[in-house]
């Protein structure tokens, strides 16, 4: 027995060497551990920090590689764009403090704030933001947003590494264009078809040789100069011109007019990460805060992957610094998250579904939680371009090719029941698709819940009722969870009990499911699916997602030529005022000829505690409330 | 025995190999990819999926991707020769850029010794839950079947039912609010791992279901062996009760309980996808539950194989373990 005791005895104290392991080790060896920035009054209760659960942690945190929200909440805080959005999701000047664009809106110039420094007090200037904008544009980098600046010229050529302006390329389009002439003026000559097939397959083969690459990338319409358009001086000991005072401005040459390409000159793709950083720090550059140097507000100090990040305030930012450290703490779990908020260790938390009944019934935790518009339109889409199968396998075309059809789902969609019963609140109900707060909102729609004239527009359709849609055995498609099974019962049920059509659930693995919403020859009859802001423009919802050309629209199968011609024209105009009418009249449009029953928009829910005050919110805040607005948030270190 | 130890070493390869092959047919039947973003969001253009796809070899045939994976192949972008899986090269994660698995699931931070990496601290965890669940586990296990339709061992069978059949997630959750809400014993939010308190939540929640399977396994074993001949005459020859028990019932008793050990191990030190993500703890388990949604695919494959490699290790471990607590077993030459 005594052996046996002294075996148990050894393993009881071998796993607490083993937790123990490593620890003489510091936890975080990035950096040095930050001092607070304000000291703390004597009689002060809490650190001046600020503590937010972010809940996943980053997959990559790289300016030209990164694309998900909690990537940015991270990139946001250390690195500043040209541009930046006020409170009203207005552009305003970031490191940039004008710009302005030529007559035909086909050049952009940014003209840097003078005395930029980084937060190791390096200097800053425009030749920081060529280098970033043309790793945006580099197809090495292969950044998942590398196309949000294809407006740039040459910038979609030297992605793809192809030009029509190649000779292999001209050539062989030549070849395809004589081919396809002649097949076209014999139809029926069945080798000149074949060789129209050869010669656009040797089309899809040609490519543009190294040096014609090298052309190209060199040609990109991104250029730092200085003020009078003399090119930037390169220092001969560093090879660069990233010292070059006088180098404060960033000339963009654009394929086409883009009045809109400063607001894209805000967001994240454009951040200034130092080339030699990312040099010295080889592909895992990102991973730590001593190669993260930026021009943001905060500087990343600690960096402990899976556990926490710790941000202080940057002394060389240009702008209003913040007054508090920040820190990140990555809990995915939000029952303990919870816990953690309740317990006080933490500062600002995304309240979930499940616990919003216990902030509702708290007097205290209802009057912490943060409830503001989201950056999120979510429609029930109508497949259009798909062929379907009914239940005798015969296959037939889609009934929302019917404008009627389509009427009667958009009227019978009860929106307002839906954000009660299945979002529980945490939705707001919509009529339209821009989402109020982004510029171009119009709550005016000539949709509503109307569940008789829904009835009465399927009667009036092409099938005359309900029957002849219930012999096609429609089906509603979606990706299996139990939320998800919850939200498509009551979609089925609804449409049940307002137009009396029978939908049968069919629940698929959920990665199944955006995948065949990917295909147009396999997009379900009915997806729930929806857009969020990318940055705060009108082209940035009906451009991007609607017109006919766009991947979101062919998808669905989706064209409107009347809605597309709006839309050209807005992309391009001059005017403010004129470009919003122009976008406001195309929004009618896309209402008007429902390719979608309208849903929701998101809203954005958190509890924040009552010692952190001054925390300005805006839609595009979906990663914590205030990140765009950092400086005027305070810490109340006496309350307790 | 260092015949039977070798031959089984070499088992191992044909084993991986299999697991590596239906590892990869069943990843990649599944619809989607890595750079499938949600519908919602802007969407990875045509130019940069192609540019991604010859980088990370997504654009060769499927037999080729499994060699390469496996053995090795040029990269078309640097052509150069990567050794695969052979050589220990797990391959690049597809969505952690720049990061190769092998660097995910066993490089620490700079500066910090392997026990601060995905896998050490998994490591870690696991073998305190083993640990937890064996000292616990068996004594429980012996006293409900010494004291059989008692009190202790109605306890016994409470804990050991309890332990299986409460979801280790409910068990978290609960311990968070006793020691963290209601008493203040411990943070919800783990400033440090190095500081011992906070592994003993996670190891107790993640060894809870081993600690009550081996304690129902030794209860059963012992009531079995303790009515055995061999322990009938042990008494009458007038042995202590204490050498009786440990020596003739708990010996053999124990063989069952080391033949689920060893699995359990692997299970334990490979990491919990829950309980990694309950305590936010920094292990592997989150990240393979990650890597699958995500259609990491590399990351899905290396984290398969470590586990596999793992569990082939556990066995034969048990199998080696075996001979020595009961001598009627011997290996074939």
């Amino acid at each position: 027995m005594r052996k046996l005791f002294a075996i148990l005895s050894l393993l009881v104290v071998a796993s607490m060497a083993l937790a123990a392991c490593g620890g003489g080790t510091p936890a975080a060896t990035d950096a040095p551990a930050p001092a607070a920035t304000d000291a703390p009054a004597p009689t002060a209760v809490r650190e001046n920090v600020l503590r937010i659960n972010l809940g996943t942690y980053p997959d990559v945190i790289d300016p030209q590689k990164s694309s998900y929200v909690n990537e940015i909440a991270h990139l946001k805080l250390f690195y500043e764009g040209l541009t930046k959005f006020n409170d009203k999701l207005e552009t305003v000047p970031g490191a940039a403090e004008s710009w302005a664009y030529n007559a035909d809106a086909t050049q952009l110039t940014f003209t840097l704030r003078s005395g930029l420094l980084y937060s190791d007090g390096s200097p800053l200037n425009a030749k920081r933001f060529e280098y970033a904008i043309k790793r945006n544009i580099d197809p090495a980098t292969a950044g998942e947003y590398a196309s949000i600046t294809d407006e740039i010229l040459n910038a979609p050529e030297w992605r793809a590494q192809l030009s029509p302006t190649c000779a292999a390329v001209a050539a062989a389009q030549t070849a395809y264009d004589a081919a396809k002439a002649a097949s076209d003026a014999a139809p029926t000559d069945t080798a000149l078809a074949e060789a129209t097939t050869a010669a656009a397959d040797a089309l899809s083969a040609a490519t543009c040789t190294e040096e014609e690459i090298a052309a190209i990338a060199a040609s990109v319409g991104v250029k730092a100069t200085h003020a009078d358009g003399a090119d930037c001086v390169v220092n001969a000991d560093t090879g660069n011109a990233y010292d070059d005072a006088d180098c404060n401005t960033l000339v963009l040459s654009l394929s086409k007019p883009a009045p809109y390409f400063h607001t894209i000159m805000g967001i994240w793709v454009a951040f200034p990460a130092k080339e030699e950083n990312i040099a010295d720090g080889g592909d895992i550059w990102w991973t730590s805060p001593v190669y993260q140097v930026g021009n943001g507000p905060f500087v990343w100090s600690i960096g402990e992957p899976f556990v926490r990040g710790i941000f202080t305030p940057n002394a060389n930012y240009w702008g209003d610094k913040p007054s508090y450290d920040l820190e990140y703490r990555y809990i995915v779990d939000s029952a303990v998250a919870f816990e953690a908020y309740k317990n006080g260790e933490l500062d600002i938390i995304a309240s979930a579904a499940e616990d919003l009944p216990t902030i509702q019934a708290d007097p205290n935790l209802s009057a912490q939680h943060m409830q503001y518009a989201g950056a999120c339109t979510t429609l029930i889409k109508f497949g259009l371009a798909a062929k379907y199968t009914a239940p005798d396998g015969t296959t037939y075309d889609s009934p929302f090719l019917d404008k009627k059809v389509r009427e009667a789902f958009a009227l019978a969609f009860d929106a307002e029941g839906w954000t009660k019963d299945v979002d529980g609140g945490l939705s707001a109900a919509t009529w339209t698709w821009i989402p109020p707060g982004f510029p171009g909102y119009d709550a005016n729609s000539p949709l509503h819940f109307d569940p008789e004239a829904g009835k009465a527009a399927l009667a009036a359709s092409s099938y005359g009722g309900p029957d002849a849609l219930n012999a096609l055995g429609l089906k509603l498609t979606f990706g299996d969870s139990p939320r998800n099974r919850q939200r498509s019962e009551w979609i089925v049920a609804k449409y049940k009990e307002y137009l009396g059509v029978d939908i049968a659930l069919d629940p698929i693995d959920a990665t199944t499911f955006t995948a065949i919403t990917k295909d147009p020859a396999t997009f379900p009859l009915f997806a729930r699916q929806g857009w969020c802001a990318d940055y705060p423009d009108q082209q940035n919802w009906l451009s991007v997602y609607w017109r006919s050309d766009t991947t979101f629209a062919q998808r669905q199968g989706y064209v409107n030529t009347e809605m597309d011609a709006l839309l050209a024209q807005a992309d391009v105009e001059l005017d403010p005022a004129k470009r919003a009418d122009l976008y406001a009249q195309a929004q009618q449009l896309l209402l008007a000829d429902i390719p979608s029953a309208f849903g929701y928009n998101s809203l954005n829910h958190y509890l924040v505690q009552p010692w952190v005050k001054g925390i300005v919110t805006t839609p595009q805040d979906s990663d914590w409330p205030g990140s765009f607005s950092v400086a005027t948030i305070t810490i109340d270190t006496m309350m307790p | 025995m260092a015949t039977y130890f070798i031959r089984r070493m070499f088992w191992l390869f044909p084993v991986l190999l299999t697991v590596s092959l239906v590892t990869f047919i069943i990843m990649r039947s599944a619809p989607g990819g890595p750079w499938d973003t949600d519908s919602d969001r802007r969407q990875v253009d045509a130019s940069t999926r192609k540019s991604l796809d010859a980088y990370y070899g997504l654009d060769k045939p499927l037999w080729r991707q499994f060699t390469a994976y496996v053995f090795g192949d040029i990269n078309s972008v640097t052509k150069k020769f990567s050794c695969g899986m052979i050589c220990g090269n797990l391959g690049p994660s597809y969505r952690q850029r720049g990061r190769t698995v092998q660097s995910i699931l066993f490089s620490a931070p700079p500066l910090q010794s392997f026990w601060q990496s995905r896998f050490g601290y998994s490591l870690r965890l696991g073998l305190i839950a083993l640990s937890f669940a064996i000292v616990l586990g068996i004594p429980i296990g012996v006293v409900a079947a010494l004291k059989q339709n008692t009190l202790w061992d109605y306890i016994g069978l409470f804990i050991a039912t309890s332990g299986i059949s409460v979801p280790s997630f409910v068990l978290a959750i609960f311990l968070i609010i006793i020691f963290g809400s209601w008493l203040h014993w411990i943070d919800i939010i783990v400033d440090n791992w190095n500081e011992v308190k906070y592994w003993l939540m996670p190891a107790t929640v993640l060894g809870f279901g081993t600690m009550a399977y081996t304690a129902r396994l030794t209860r059963s074993s012992m009531l079995e062996v303790m009515r055995q001949d061999y322990v009938r005459t042990a008494r009458s020859k007038g042995l202590a009760e204490r050498i009786v028990i440990i020596k003739h019932m708990l010996k053999n008793a124990l063989i069952p309980v080391v033949t689920i050990l060893g699995p359990a191990l692997a299970g334990l030190v490979t990491g919990s996808f829950i309980i990694e993500t309950m305590f936010s703890f920094p292990g592997m388990g989150r990240a393979y539950v990650q890597a699958i949604g995500q259609r990491d695919y590399s990351m899905i494959m290396g984290t398969t194989m470590v586990y596999a490699l793992l569990v082939a290790v556990a066995n034969l471990s048990v199998d080696l373990v075996y001979v020595f607590i009961d001598p009627r077993i011997r290996f074939e030459e």
